[in-house]
């Protein structure tokens, strides 16, 4: 490209014209000239670069979607749908061929039958459906009780000697006897089962948090923040809280699947809840894993609470990763 | 430090005893009494009255109320001396209901529901429960007058550790033939009185011996110091939880036995667990065949290990397998982060925590007994090792996961320290960083979590044992729930917690031993 030369002086202006005086602008000059930052929008970036997290998150897109979507699609009842093949001496404990031979070619019997003629496949999702409810209740109970109460916990010394005592003694109380009391008194149901899942689950969180806040309390950024008068408070929500984020994001992405892991782990044991979770699945199949032939009952199920948990603590360990700005460089 | 330790030691304690206070509470007030007898077969045959009256009876056996039957009442009257034979017998036959009383019986029983009353007793009368309208009762349908009480759970607390270690003495049995005292015996007669074996036995002591020897581990035994943690409503009735733990079990081995009367037989009793029972020896013949005192309550011996010795043998093999393996692996996946190794750690710890145990359990099981053609269950009548090998693999491998994960996470956090640069410029190797530096400080969070896997690897695994039908301790919480055994829930609760304590004492001990910067003294700091 030719560069075109101008002579100022064919314009025909006088200077004044030609050039004005800029004034300086002290506030404009402190501006620095970067592209726009936002946080959530780095995270997502961050996250998305990685190519497993499109994997995983796909499958969880397709889990959910069985999970939440597809029981309501087919009108599942839970009182009604498991026993309408009661009376089919034939049509029990059926492998997929089987099954699909027996009853017809459709997406219902892909898994086989279970012990009352029942669809497995159908069973399973609505059972999940249950499972997965209770861990997103209980995390979401957990995660904002345990993460105020921890907070207080790390900044106020006189709580700490107070809640530190609680802590010796509530988690020496065995998990499973709590809960099975909680059962007892209540009843075998969703919420009581929440309850009892709820009612000390926070205290391991909070004690978590309480340690990450007296790591980062006595930091020297919080340190000079706090000699220029800044409130309590402030410094919780505006120096404490963003730094915890990927702690707490992290924190959340173990607790969802532990408690699917629970539920199954107490149904097992006999101590669920009365609604055919994946856990009571589990366990009324549980004898049908020793006979040759109904191996499947047991493992669908057990295999589907396992990809579900798997694909959980997998994005949600990848969105703690990604939500650390250190990692967005 | 040992002012520090005795501090720590007692405020454990104090927890100890407040959770303990709030098992109680959780299960003896918010839980209905009535639920103990759920899965009681005595309970079941019990028809009428006299369900009312087993009711009764079981709850002040395990420490629910204080029952005083009319009966008992008139009894200690008698034996005060306050009413003769002739008043008794008149007196303890109580009408159909209280209008039909005779004036003898009205009159004591007013006399006893006045008594029990002020002492804040409920007294309740129960009508005689007749066959239509002829005069005969049902079976178990005979009035009955009795007293009772609840005993509020501070009591029960107070109650319960305060007898939660007796020391056998001369006194503890009420009555007793023959002079109390102890006997020393250098020629212990349960082996025929001609082998020398030295024994202390005792009279009025609730056990027979109170030390002794035998051919079993540890050789040396005593009786004299018991702990009681419990007794036992379903799962084991009558048993404390503590002999339940620890009691042998298995098929029985018989060995020739010169019982006390000098019969000589081929028995699998145990002569030197010999407890008082009074009127044993009255009651029946056979024990006259066999014994000359109350002593008559032996158990029996068996060959195989205890609850406690079978969850305490799969779990230490799994403890010392899961170090063994994982603090080198962990070391490896740190010295080779993001490497393929640490890929596939990372990808094992991943399937470990995520998936739900009792997956991979089943997982193992099936893989273990269909590939390599393992024994999948446990058999105590036929005991060989291969049996111990999926249980401690289903125990090992998932903890194994756990302590990879913290240990790569402590080794790459001290990688970035400035130790180790320092060290690095100074011109030493790779290998010895590591292992001379890093390694030490990483492993110091590590080695504390050591004494906690030991201890409770006592307690056993619930799913590992059901699912390989260990005849474990694991499983005894949760039988102990399903069956509402209350003594055993608290026993066991107990045992947890003390462990728990211990164990976390234990480890900042030895933190402190392996790190000299840790100190818990106040000088030092």
């Amino acid at each position: 490209m030719s560069e075109k030369k101008i002579d100022l002086s064919d314009l025909n202006m006088s200077d004044a014209e030609l050039f004005a005086p800029v004034n300086r602008d002290d506030l404009e000059s402190e501006k620095i000239t970067a592209p726009r930052y936002s946080y959530w929008k780095s995270v997502f970036r961050v996250f998305f670069k990685k190519k497993i997290n499109i994997i995983a998150l796909s499958i969880l897109a397709v889990l959910i979607a069985f999970t939440y979507i597809y029981p309501a699609v087919i009108h599942y009842d839970a009182d009604v749908d498991p026993y309408v093949n009661l009376t089919d001496s034939a049509g029990k404990h059926l492998k997929p061929a089987a099954a699909m031979e027996h009853y017809e070619k459709s997406i219902h019997w892909i898994l086989g039958a279970g012990a009352s003629g029942e669809s497995t496949f159908d069973a399973i999702w609505y059972g999940s459906s249950i499972s997965v409810s209770l861990a997103l209740v209980c995390a979401l109970i957990n995660m904002t009780v345990g993460v105020t109460i921890g907070a207080v916990w790390g900044f106020s010394r006189k709580f700490d000697i107070f809640m530190t005592e609680v802590y010796n003694i509530v988690a020496n109380v065995p998990y499973i006897l709590l809960i099975s009391v909680v059962v007892l008194i209540m009843s075998a149901s969703f919420w009581s089962m929440v309850f009892a899942l709820t009612i000390t689950g926070w205290i391991a969180i909070a004690f978590f948090i309480r340690t990450q806040v007296i790591i980062i309390r006595d930091r020297e950024y919080n340190l000079a923040s706090r000699c220029l008068g800044t409130p309590i408070t402030r410094i919780a929500t505006k120096n404490i809280l963003p730094f915890m984020t990927s702690v707490i994001v992290t924190l959340a992405a173990t607790e969802i699947p532990s408690y699917i892991s629970y539920e199954v782990f107490l149904s097992f044991i006999g101590m669920g809840m009365k609604d055919m979770s994946l856990g009571r699945l589990i366990q009324a199949a549980q004898s049908a894993m020793l006979t040759p032939g109904w191996e499947m009952e047991f493992w669908s199920p057990v295999a589907v609470a396992s990809i579900i948990t798997v694909v959980l603590y997998l994005v949600g360990q990848n969105l703690g990763d990604a939500s650390d700005p250190r990692t967005h460089m | 430090m040992t002012k520090y330790l005795i501090n720590r030691i007692l405020r454990s304690l104090c927890s100890v005893v407040i959770v303990t206070g709030v098992i109680m509470v959780m299960i003896y007030s918010f839980l209905d009494k009535q639920s103990i007898f759920a899965t009681d077969p005595v309970f079941t045959k019990q028809k009428s009255n006299a369900k009312q009256v087993y009711m009764m009876q079981q709850w002040e056996q395990f420490g629910y109320l204080d029952y005083v039957p009319y009966s008992d009442y008139l009894l200690d009257e008698k034996k005060a001396g306050n009413i003769d034979e002739e008043t008794f017998a008149t007196a303890a036959k109580l009408g159909k209901d209280a209008g039909a009383d005779s004036d003898v019986t009205a009159q004591y029983a007013a006399k006893f529901e006045e008594e029990y009353k002020k002492k804040g007793y409920e007294v309740v009368r129960l009508e005689g429960d007749t066959q239509g309208r002829t005069k005969k009762y049902k079976n178990g349908g005979e009035p009955r007058l009795y007293a009772y009480k609840d005993i509020p759970v501070l009591k029960r607390l107070v109650n319960y550790f305060g007898h939660i270690i007796t020391v056998d003495n001369i006194h503890t049995v009420e009555e007793v033939e023959g002079e109390r005292g102890l006997t020393f015996t250098l020629r212990d007669p349960a082996y025929g009185g001609k082998k020398f074996s030295p024994a202390l036995m005792g009279n009025g002591t609730l056990h027979k011996y109170l030390f002794y020897f035998d051919s079993t581990f540890p050789f040396f035994h005593q009786n004299l110091v018991k702990i009681n943690l419990g007794k036992s409503y379903s799962v084991n009735k009558g048993i404390d939880v503590f002999d339940t733990m620890t009691n042998s079990q298995g098929s029985f081995v018989r060995s020739q036995i010169t019982y006390p009367t000098g019969v000589e037989e081929f028995s699998a009793d145990d002569l030197h667990s010999a407890t008082y029972v009074a009127g044993s020896l009255a009651s029946g013949t056979l024990n006259q065949k066999y014994f000359v005192d109350d002593y008559t309550s032996v158990i029996t011996r068996k060959d195989g290990l205890s609850k406690l010795g079978y969850s305490f043998v799969i779990g230490i093999i799994a403890v010392v397998l899961t170090y063994f393996i994982a603090i080198p692996v962990g070391i490896l996946m740190a010295l080779r982060k993001d490497k393929f190794f640490d890929k596939l750690g990372t990808a094992y710890i991943v399937f470990i925590t995520a998936v739900p145990s009792l997956a991979y359990i089943f997982m193992f099981r099936s893989i273990g007994g269909g590939l390599f053609n393992l024994p999948t269950t446990f058999n105590m009548e036929n005991p060989t090792w291969l049996m111990y090998v999926l249980p401690v693999i289903s125990l090992a491998l998932p903890s194994i996961a756990n302590q990879m994960k913290w240990l790569r996470r402590y080794m790459i956090d001290q990688m970035n320290s400035d130790y180790v640069k320092f060290a690095r410029s100074g011109g030493l190797s790779e290998g010895e960083i590591f292992t001379k530096h890093i390694l030490k400080n990483a492993i110091i969070p590590i080695v504390h979590g050591i004494p906690t896997a030991i201890l409770f690897a006592m307690t056993g695994a619930i799913i590992t044992e059901r699912v390989y039908v260990v005849p474990g301790a694991g499983n005894l919480l949760t039988m102990a729930i399903n069956a509402y055994d209350n003594g055993v829930i608290v026993g066991v609760a107990l045992f947890y917690a003390l462990l728990t304590v211990t164990s976390i004492i234990l480890g900042d001990v030895l933190m402190s031993f392996m790190d000299p910067r840790i100190s818990f003294t106040e000088k030092a700091r």
